[in-house]
């Protein structure tokens, strides 16, 4: 009895988990509903009298792959929420009915199957004196061999991790020294200016005046910059618009430098 | 607690040659670990060839001197019998050669973690950085292919899929030019590759949960002995069949061949291309032969239909590309239709190791002239990396007739001209598939053979009847590496195609024990 | 109850077949692609139950093992194309069509 309603709560949750992780437009709500499914799973798998499994489901996947997941989700931006423009035409409307008729069929041929009431691991568990033991032995006689191959899985995992994101430094790192000649040399040592900030306005996107009149551009942040012009939110001032359109043209060269790939090299 | 686990049985020198390539794999991971950046390719070259030279070494000796195994390796995991070992050392020869391919400089990237196009990449390509880490990737990969066409039940050859394929998804990305076709020709593979083993998992699962064992013996006894649950088998062999097929790349799971084969760098393509396609058709004939064998009534009819797509959207496609390498990538994609011809056709032990004989001789010949083909590919050159486009390789037999005579070779190999290996391949598998009762799928076998020959004759004629354009590509002068690989498919090539007995005679012989159980 | 097992695990299997069809950013199709391993996760201990032998527990085990591997490859392959174009998106690697 309490096992069927351990299924039915963790079956709802499961399914509902993994539909969210299908349609929410957020990738971080993905990983988290994804990882919502790993723990029931690992329940289940506790239910079905798979103790070592269930240590090893919340260890292995939702202890580190999902860690690793949310990791790089961090790295790329959280904020990179997905596009619902299709592509291909009537492709999501035709995915949804292939899943559909897949998942109908599948549940079909699983339901047809005559299958009788299950034996239950609790025998071949006994004979070796637990889950544990019985699966180390499982591993390291019958299956030893792939359980030794599993190594170099693990070593090309590590291996391709280094090729593909370890940077090999090909300058000499900058020394304090050659950071403070750099800034005597550009011409202006000292820090850059604040932002007008309650000088005219309240907000931090407006270039702060000189002790002479002029507006000094250097003193807006280039990046929000970019997005008052993107947005239209300039001052009524000509002069402090320029200043603005400039910081953003300088923030927009800088993207530019940055993220432009030459093709065909 | 009864007491210690009894120490497993494993059969070492059977598995010489496997654990021969592994080890030396890990050796080159500790090369990269200690020697110093100059000295570590003088190394890994070296223990790379004389790795796979030594493993094919003991496969002959193997054969010589203790003949072929009779009972599964390493507790029933690995099945080292004669067709395994005629594959593996097909294997270890595609392997080296491309190995040979994979040495040549200039292919891979300078430093795969710089952005394309950044300061960074300018000071590592300056500074003549190399990823050296290709070897030992190569390697296991390698290895992969060992263990996946010589499985002995589902677990190990799903272990062994993922080590064959890994490496390949990252070497697949670390092309020296076009890096951001290479990089993307990665992540397809990649996604690809993890959905349909997704597949093979699947239908493992359902697999076992009929036949209670993933042994590949034990499933085939238990289609006798399980009633009432044929839902679960014939589900289950389908979804092994899309995990499968998606790794030959047979139609309607060819889609990522083209792309992955055309953005990878093109040795990597040229070991993809020869080796997994061999290794993946030794673990098709395992599932279907071994396991399935008795249930050939059923998975027959859907395997026709699939050869036939395979063979028709392999010649057709073939015709509109444009891109050497996406045309190279579909006639593979149409040889693993004419491969599957050979799976079909079976029938009693001596119909068997007659389709299974000509499968054999056709992976070796059709390996050695793929690699030799995109060894051609990596030659011609502009001045962004390879000229990919057909249109560049107009008049290259007027600039260039030596290597365009040799291309138009290959062309005609594939295209199943007498006188080529590629003859007696296709007669290999067509024969015995017209005494096995599948005379439709020969005769659409041949006409797609005709089609795709078309097509080769096309690119032929416009290598030799078209004026050279005037900024047209040049011809590298060959490393000494690139001109032996040349060269060997080239008189692998002629020689299968003009004295094939001896060959033949030693896939009959390979063949004629069938698989072991 | 093996029956809704196999049923829970077809279901979860073939939402996360749709989710790899049907999303567009590479982390989350990976992610889907992880849902269908955990789906055949559950068929397999399921069937260990069913059959009363450890095999398929232990090939969950193994299944989690390559998992594991695979995500580290997966993921840096992903963050590599990141890096480049500052997309993740599936629909952004669109050079190789023709």
């Amino acid at each position: 009895m309490g096992e069927t309603i351990t299924f039915w709560v963790l079956a709802v949750v499961s399914v509902s988990a993994a539909l969210g992780l299908v349609f929410s437009r957020k990738a971080v709500y993905c990983a988290l509903m994804l990882g919502v499914v790993m723990l029931s799973l690992a329940v289940l798998y506790a239910v079905q009298d798979a103790p070592f499994l269930a240590a090893v489901q919340i260890i292995v996947y939702t202890g580190a792959v999902m860690m690793l997941f949310l990791f790089v989700l961090m790295m790329v931006g959280v904020d990179s929420s997905d596009s619902l423009v299709e592509t291909i035409r009537g492709q999501r409307f035709w995915a949804m009915i292939a899943g559909i008729g897949f998942a109908v069929l599948l549940a079909l041929a699983v339901g047809q199957a005559a299958i009788g009431d299950p034996a239950g691991v609790t025998g071949a568990n006994q004979r070796a004196g637990g889950n544990v033991p019985a699966l180390a032995e499982l591993i390291f006689t019958r299956h030893v061999f792939a359980f030794e191959v599993a190594s170099a899985l693990l070593i090309t995992a590590a291996l391709g991790a280094m090729v593909l994101a370890h940077r090999e430094r090909t300058r000499p790192r900058p020394t304090q020294k050659d950071l403070a000649k750099a800034r005597f040399v550009s011409g202006y040592p000292g820090p850059l200016p604040g932002p007008g900030t309650y000088a005219r306005n309240n907000a931090i996107d407006m270039p702060a005046r000189l002790p002479d009149g002029s507006v000094s551009e250097l003193s807006v942040n280039r990046v929000i910059a970019r997005h008052d012009v993107e947005d239209g939110r300039l001052p009524d001032d000509p002069e402090l618009a320029e200043a603005i359109r400039q910081a953003a043209a300088e923030e927009e060269e800088h993207n530019a430098s940055i993220a432009g790939p030459k093709e065909d090299r | 607690m009864n007491g210690a686990i009894e120490a497993p049985t494993i059969e070492y020198g059977q598995l010489m040659p496997m654990l021969l390539v592994f080890g030396a794999a890990v050796v080159g991971v500790l090369i990269e670990a200690l020697a110093p950046r100059y000295l570590r390719k003088a190394i890994h070259v070296p223990v790379t060839l004389l790795s796979l030279a030594g493993a094919f070494a003991l496969i002959i000796l193997q054969a010589v001197r203790d003949g072929v195994p009779e009972q599964a390796s390493a507790m029933g995991a690995i099945a080292v019998d004669g067709p395994a070992l005629f594959i593996w050392g097909v294997i270890l020869v595609l392997a080296f050669i491309s190995m040979l391919l994979i040495n040549d400089d200039d292919q891979f990237v300078a430093q795969a973690a710089a952005v394309p196009g950044s300061p960074e990449e300018e000071d590592a390509v300056a500074q003549g950085g190399a990823h050296t880490e290709v070897y030992p990737l190569a390697l296991f990969a390698i290895g992969g292919m060992l263990l996946f066409s010589s499985a002995n039940d589902l677990l190990i050859m799903f272990v062994a899929l993922e080590v064959m394929s890994l490496p390949l998804y990252l070497l697949c990305g670390l092309a020296r030019r076009r890096r951001l076709l290479s990089q993307e020709a990665s992540v397809k593979y990649f996604l690809l590759g993890a959905f349909s083993s997704g597949f093979f998992l699947y239908g493992m699962a359902l697999v076992y949960g009929f036949a209670g064992t993933v042994d590949l013996g034990g499933i085939s006894s238990a289609l006798a002995s399980v009633g009432g649950q044929d839902s679960l088998l014939y589900i289950g062999v389908a979804l092994l069949g899309v995990g499968l097929f998606f790794k030959i790349g047979a139609a309607p799971f060819q889609a990522w061949k083209p792309d992955v084969y055309q953005g990878a760098p093109t040795p990597i393509t040229a070991l993809m291309a020869s080796g997994t396609l061999v290794a993946a058709f030794g673990a098709v004939l395992r599932v279907f032969w071994v396991a399935l064998g008795n249930l050939d009534w059923d998975w027959r009819p859907v395997m026709w239909a699939v050869a036939i797509l395979t063979m028709v959207v392999g010649a057709i496609l073939a015709i509109t590309q444009t891109d050497i390498k996406r045309m190279l990538a579909y006639s593979s994609i149409a040889h693993a239709g004419f491969l599957l011809i050979g799976v079909i056709a079976t029938g009693d032990a001596e119909q068997n190791s007659g389709s299974l004989s000509g499968i054999l001789f056709y992976l070796l010949t059709y390996g050695i002239t793929t690699v030799g083909a995109f060894a051609v590919v990596t030659m011609v050159r502009d001045a962004g990396g390879e000229a990919g486009h057909l249109s560049r390789w107009a008049g290259l037999g007027k600039r260039s007739p030596l290597l365009a005579g040799i291309f138009a070779f290959f062309l005609l190999a594939f295209a199943g001209i007498p006188l080529t290996s590629g003859f007696f391949g296709k007669y290999a598998v067509f024969a015995p598939a017209v005494s096995g009762g599948a005379l439709g799928l020969v005769v659409v076998g041949v006409i797609s053979s005709a089609v795709a020959a078309f097509f080769y004759v096309r690119v032929i004629v416009l290598m030799f009847f078209s004026e050279p354009a005037a900024d047209g590509p040049t011809v590298a002068l060959p490393s000494v590496g690139t001109a032996a690989v040349v060269t060997i498919a080239a008189a692998a090539t002629v020689v299968l195609g003009v004295f094939p007995q001896p060959v033949l005679d030693l896939a009959d012989q390979a063949a004629s024990a069938l698989f072991i159980r | 109850m093996t029956t809704h097992y196999l049923v829970l695990s077809a279901l979860l299997f073939a939402i996360g077949a749709v989710g790899v069809l049907v999303r567009r950013n590479a982390i989350v199709v990976f992610m889907c692609v992880e849902l269908m391993l955990n789906a055949c996760n559950l068929a397999f201990v399921t069937f260990a139950r069913q059959h009363g032998n450890l095999d398929g527990q232990l090939i969950a085990f193994f299944v989690m093992v390559v998992a594991a591997a695979e995500v580290v490859v997966g993921l840096a392959i992903i963050v590599t194309i990141f890096r480049t174009r500052r997309s993740a998106s599936v629909d952004d690697a669109n050079l190789l069509k023709y």
